[in-house]
């Protein structure tokens, strides 16, 4: 295994701050394998427990692979109060797993998460980087069936 | 609106030639407060950093996180300009030459355009001899981080528990030196208050949601109407209760003014000026559920009564919600509402109760009506 693409992250952050530099591991891997967390923890003497620490605590960095899309919806109140939580029941039987897992083909995730900042639009949810709002059922099955 | 009006770097030419003491005494006699929900003086924080020794740092708080708020996100959509042409002035103000901007993990799919802003504006601050550089540090969802202390932590490469205070930003904050920490609506008013001998600090942004056809960011004058605001929001049935995101607390709908006095002695807070309408189909015991499961997962975990007590408030209400709980589980929770808020470390703990005690006060049939 090569860990040039960490060489270069390591380079590239004189300052030698954490949280940036595992956004960028995470860019380039999609998650932040063990091993590669060990070779950052020797490259730049931050302990390997405090990195681990680091991406427990924040919800949007991982420890495992995830699917290439990883769905976040939201079911904070704004979006709760115009039908969030069927929309979640709709969103988890449509792609026959639950909150937190993944699909067998490792095509999406799904994550109920807290708000997303779209209470104008809700209810709403975010794939990847990109926001889809004022979702209904239809709706989300027509977005579900466009990503390849 | 007012906020987004580009200052187009106008207020950045017109503080070149100033004294730093001249810029923060404008800003002080404005009588901006910040717009992250706290209300503090600006130009005093301004002040406290500009008189701490060393080397400093600027932070622009851009991890909007309280559900039901997006006012700043509308800024960081429509006029970032005006954010970072407010960094660069605090900046000059305080003695710093550097600067974050710590946005929130969900709004990521902004930074390539707030990086095109900052490296134009950087640019015409050199022009000006202003030096000043900033750069973006992205969240990954914590809304603890939206806590001074935890942003501090959180950019030093640690896990996003906010710190004890004293000491204050303004004298240890980022790296252990001083630190000037706002919100971006704040920082986006500064070019504003530069320009306009007549900026007021009335004007807020109002991010209204919920049960409203028309839920929007509505810029108002500090206590307008409450029964107003909802009628332009058109809600479809009738209001029950408004919610000031999930740690205000809640209040009956009434016709009442929107400012802090008047919703603080209601036993609310107006905080960031969040307001979540709730229509009379929806039961409060479920909206209380909803937002206790929220509190109990963004919880970081550092100080035992928020922590544990989070849970437990969870746990209490999920009882009443299935109706199995009994009066003496509402008395628990009740004290338990009382002890997490005096106990808890920071604000999200302490003000994580607020909409029980609020909710209970004003609606307490809704939970004694599930009582076994």
């Amino acid at each position: 295994m090569s860990f040039r693409d960490i060489d270069e992250i390591i380079k590239d952050r004189k300052d030698n701050l954490l949280l940036p530099m595992l956004e960028e591991i995470q860019v380039k891997f999609g998650y932040v394998s063990e091993a590669n967390a060990h070779y950052l923890s020797r490259k730049t003497g931050i302990p390997f427990s405090k990195i681990y620490g680091v991406i427990t605590f924040y919800e949007m960095l991982y420890t495992e692979p995830k699917g290439k899309y990883i769905i976040r919806i939201c079911n904070s109140p704004s979006c709760y109060l115009n039908g969030s939580l069927n929309l979640i029941k709709f969103l988890a039987s449509l792609l026959k797993i639950k909150s937190g897992e993944t699909t067998k083909n490792k095509k999406f995730s799904l994550e109920i998460v807290s708000c997303i900042g779209c209470c104008d639009k809700a209810p709403a949810m975010m794939i990847n980087n990109k926001i889809y709002h004022n979702l209904d059922e239809k709706k989300i099955k027509k977005i579900i069936s466009g990503l390849k | 609106m007012k906020i987004l009006q580009n200052s187009n770097f106008k207020a950045l030419s017109k503080i070149a030639g100033m004294k730093p003491e001249e810029i923060i005494e404008i800003i002080k006699k404005s009588g901006l407060t910040g717009r992250g929900g706290a209300d503090f003086p600006t130009g005093l924080k301004l002040e406290f950093t500009r008189n701490s020794k060393g080397e400093k740092y600027v932070i622009a708080n851009a991890d909007e996180g309280e559900p039901g708020t997006f006012k700043d996100k509308l800024i960081l959509e429509k006029n970032p300009n005006n954010i970072i042409e407010g960094m660069i002035i605090a900046g000059y103000a305080i003695g710093s030459n550097k600067g974050y901007l710590y946005l929130r993990g969900e709004y990521s799919y902004l930074k390539n355009k707030l990086q095109k802003v900052i490296s134009n504006a950087t640019k015409i601050a050199n022009k000006l001899k202003i030096y000043f550089d900033i750069e973006i540090i992205s969240g990954a969802g914590a809304y603890v981080c939206g806590d001074e202390t935890a942003i501090i932590e959180s950019i030093e490469g640690n896990r996003g528990n906010p710190r004890i205070k004293p000491p204050f930003p303004a004298n240890k904050g980022l790296f252990n030196k001083p630190t000037l920490i706002n919100n971006v609506e704040t920082l986006a008013n500064i070019p504003l208050i530069i320009l306009d001998k007549n900026w007021n600090n009335n004007l807020r942004l109002f991010s209204l949601s919920g049960n409203v056809t028309k839920p929007g960011v509505y810029e108002l004058e500090s206590g307008f109407s409450l029964k107003k605001l909802i009628n332009l929001g058109k809600p479809k049935n009738n209001i029950k209760a408004v919610y000031f995101g999930c740690s205000g607390g809640c209040i009956p709908y009434e016709n009442i003014k929107l400012d802090s006095k008047t919703i603080k002695e209601k036993g609310a807070m107006l905080g960031s000026c969040t307001i979540i309408a709730i229509d009379e189909k929806h039961d409060l015991v479920d909206i209380a559920t909803n937002i206790a499961k929220f509190f109990e997962y963004e919880s970081c975990g550092k100080c035992t009564p928020c922590r544990e007590g989070t849970m437990r408030v969870l746990e209490l209400l999920e009882k009443i919600s299935l109706k199995k709980a009994a009066k003496k589980d509402l008395d628990l929770l009740e004290e338990l509402c009382r002890v997490i808020a005096s106990t808890s470390l920071c604000e999200l703990g302490q003000s994580s109760t607020n909409h029980i005690t609020t909710a209970l006060k004003y609606f307490r049939n809704e939970f004694t009506d599930k009582l076994k």
